[in-house]
């Protein structure tokens, strides 16, 4: 067997809180370990309630931020020991983000083509103008846009779905092996979700990626993920098969997040308050 | 009250007949952009008329791009240039106070708007200011409108807060330090706290997860029917739209193509875009290849002529080429612009 592509140990990350409560800290993740093989190209699904610390997990796993104890490895190699800039810069152009909010991703003063533009440049043999272009738009291709239609154009002058098309967009251009998606789809219509979840199907039978995709979308997780892990205050609370995990629940949060999945065939019934006993605590009481 | 003056096109239902809260009529809004010499139009809003109730929750929905948050702003009056109003009017009539929104001086459309509408924002950060804590937030938004000391004004907020199930101490977090789903309902307590007459959401719930999401829909529909509030409520996500709202509209490139009761929408979609939408939704437990709608979004600055839905639509005529389908009183409050559904039906 060879090294495995990712492989996350006992993982934690403890924030203190200044604003809320001096001096206190709480693990926004909390020994969480997963691996991904490298030989079995798949896609990983983090499910889990808001703020229970899955955008920490995939910042670490971006080595964006370091983490206050565990281990990550990518291909072997300790996260913690990728220091040059050359080395980041190798590391980057085989681990991609897709962030969670497109409108926090990108600055509101640069022209979102500027970003595929620099990516380009940074991680492909690609520099005169026409190769960066056509770079560019290929991506773009891919996720059903065109250079012509974001060409000079400012994030806020594009709908929140055509600015995660982008980022996806710009993700390929390194043609990573690791593709780590924080809640790619959530701004997106259902069309444009299915196209997208679809696109990552394809990147992983045809192009070899694996994809860390988080989402809240149970839904699409039972159509394209092998496996799911349901995470709740920092911890890992079930994992295992994709439709296993999703057909038949186990631990009594994953029960509550399948019943709060809401149907598209009800009948505009009323809704019934319904909050897990630990959203009550969410903020600081942990 | 018998209902024989109908109001409004399309409005059959036998409710009691009030006065509509809001009426939006042949409302036209453009980007117009000048880059380098070359104008570009934007027709992100085009022709669009609808009306919503009082007590009523109105749903928007329409794939990325097709113009619902262009709509809202434009009816909140909250657009500055490149985007313009090129046509049309939108009217509020808030208890007897009517507001003609580009009628009217900017003073005197504010004094109205902040006082009877709330517009809760896509993307929500946007409202929190970074450097300053939530408490502030609320001080600056609501401190004047409630008018209540401090003290008591803050035990206003906690309750409020408590409502969304979130704890005091958020008061004294900075946006940074809560996740986004707890950031989205710190902006929903900011919208709702001053209870008023007509809310706007774009994408509310889209940052959180489907159990704090049923949980927020929850409260934002029993703070509705509370305080008896109208409600235009924008979502692409349909199974929000099937447990939430009581009409819905479907947009498609900057028009209405679709209106009626959700539920009977649901039941029986009429417009060939609206069937794919209901029909494409992924439900747990089916894992039959899905796909998307075909083809891309229309470019808004070129849209196709006739039906801007034709290069993607399964049932196409040569008509749809030409000529632009109008909305069309289909069956009892449903309206639909379609050759294919008002053209085959018996008049
Ligand atoms: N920079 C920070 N300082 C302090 N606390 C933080 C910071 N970033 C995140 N947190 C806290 O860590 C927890 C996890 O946050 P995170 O954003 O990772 O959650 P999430 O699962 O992505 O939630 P959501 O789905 O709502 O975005 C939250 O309680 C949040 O308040
Ligand atoms: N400031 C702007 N300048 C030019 N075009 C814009 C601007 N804002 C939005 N658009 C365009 O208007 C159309 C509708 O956008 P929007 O209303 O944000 O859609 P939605 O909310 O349905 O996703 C899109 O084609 C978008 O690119
Ligand atoms: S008018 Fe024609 S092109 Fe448009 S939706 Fe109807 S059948 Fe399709
Ligand atoms: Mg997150
Ligand atoms: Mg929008």
């Amino acid at each position: 067997m060879s090294e495995p592509l990712l492989e996350v140990r006992n993982v934690c990350k403890a924030f203190g809180m200044g604003g809320l409560l001096a001096r206190y800290r709480f693990a926004a993740v909390n020994d969480v370990s997963f691996t991904i093989e490298q030989d079995r190209h798949e896609i990983f699904t983090i499910i889990g309630e808001s703020g229970s610390g899955k955008t920490t997990l995939a910042r670490m796993i971006l080595n964006l931020v370091p983490m206050t104890s565990g281990s990550i490895r990518f291909r072997g190699t300790d996260l913690a020991t990728i220091r040059r800039p050359a080395d980041r810069l190798a590391f980057m152009g085989h681990v991609q983000p897709i962030f969670q909010n497109p409108f926090e991703a990108f600055n509101p003063l640069k022209r979102v083509d500027r970003y595929l533009f620099t990516t380009a440049r940074r991680f492909t043999d690609a520099r005169s103008t026409g190769e960066v272009e056509s770079r560019a738009d290929l991506a773009l291709r891919k996720v059903g846009l065109s250079l012509a239609e974001v060409k000079q154009r400012f994030p806020h002058e594009l709908s929140g779905g055509q600015l995660q098309r982008v980022a996806v967009a710009r993700s390929l251009i390194s043609e990573p092996s690791l593709i780590v998606a924080d809640e790619p789809v959530s701004m997106v219509d259902a069309s444009i979700r299915m196209s997208i979840v679809n696109l990552f199907k394809t990147l992983r039978d045809d192009l070899n990626v694996s994809i860390i995709y988080i989402t809240h979308d149970l839904a699409t997780a039972y159509y394209i993920s092998d496996r799911i892990m349901i995470m709740k205050k920092g911890e890992v609370v079930e994992s295992g098969p994709a439709r296993t995990v999703l057909a038949d629940p186990q631990h009594p949060y994953s029960i509550l997040l399948r019943n709060s999945v809401l149907s598209p065939d009800a009948k505009g019934e009323l809704l019934e308050p319904q909050f897990s006993t630990t959203e009550r605590d969410l903020a600081g009481t942990r | 009250m018998t209902a024989i003056a109908s109001p409004a096109p399309g409005d059959v239902i036998a409710k009691p007949q009030r006065e509509p809260v809001l009426v939006v009529s042949d409302l036209r809004a453009y980007y117009q952009t000048h880059y380098f010499g070359i104008v570009r139009e934007v027709r992100a809003v085009d022709d669009i008329s609808l009306h919503i109730n009082p007590d009523e929750i109105y749903g928007l929905a329409g794939e990325s791009s097709c113009g619902k948050t262009t709509l809202i702003k434009t009816i909140a009056g909250a657009i500055q240039p490149p985007l313009n109003v090129v046509g049309g009017s939108v009217r509020f009539n808030f208890g007897g106070a009517p507001l003609d929104v580009y009628a009217s001086t900017p003073q005197a459309r504010n004094a109205i708007r902040w006082r009877h509408l709330s517009y809760i924002m896509q993307g929500s950060m946007s409202v929190l200011n970074p450097v300053r804590r939530v408490r502030q937030s609320f001080i600056d938004f609501a401190f004047r409108h409630i008018g209540q000391p401090m003290p008591q004004f803050i035990d206003t907020i906690v309750a409020h807060l408590e409502r969304l199930h979130l704890q005091a101490n958020v008061l004294d977090a900075y946006p940074h330090e809560l996740s986004g789903g707890m950031r989205q309902r710190v902006t929903i307590a900011l919208a709702t706290v001053c209870r008023p007459e007509f809310i706007i959401a774009d994408e509310p719930t889209t940052a959180l997860d489907v159990v704090v999401q049923k949980g927020v829909l929850a409260m934002i529909r029993g703070i509705q029917r509370e305080i008896g509030s109208s409600m235009l409520f924008v979502t692409h996500d349909l199974a929000v739209h099937a447990n939430l709202t009581d009409r819905l509209g479907i947009m498609y490139a900057g028009r209405i193509v679709e209106e009626g009761p959700t539920a009977e929408i649901f039941r029986a979609p009429k417009h060939p875009y609206t069937a794919n939408l209901i029909h494409s939704l992924p439900r747990i437990g089916d894992t039959a290849p899905k796909k998307g709608l075909d083809g891309v979004p229309p470019n808004l600055a070129e849209p196709p002529p006739g039906c801007r839905f034709h290069p993607r639509c399964p049932l196409a005529m040569d008509i749809c080429r030409r000529e632009n389908p109008a909305m069309e009183p289909s069956g009892p409050g449903r309206r639909v612009a379609c050759f294919a559904v008002t053209r085959g039906e018996p008049s």
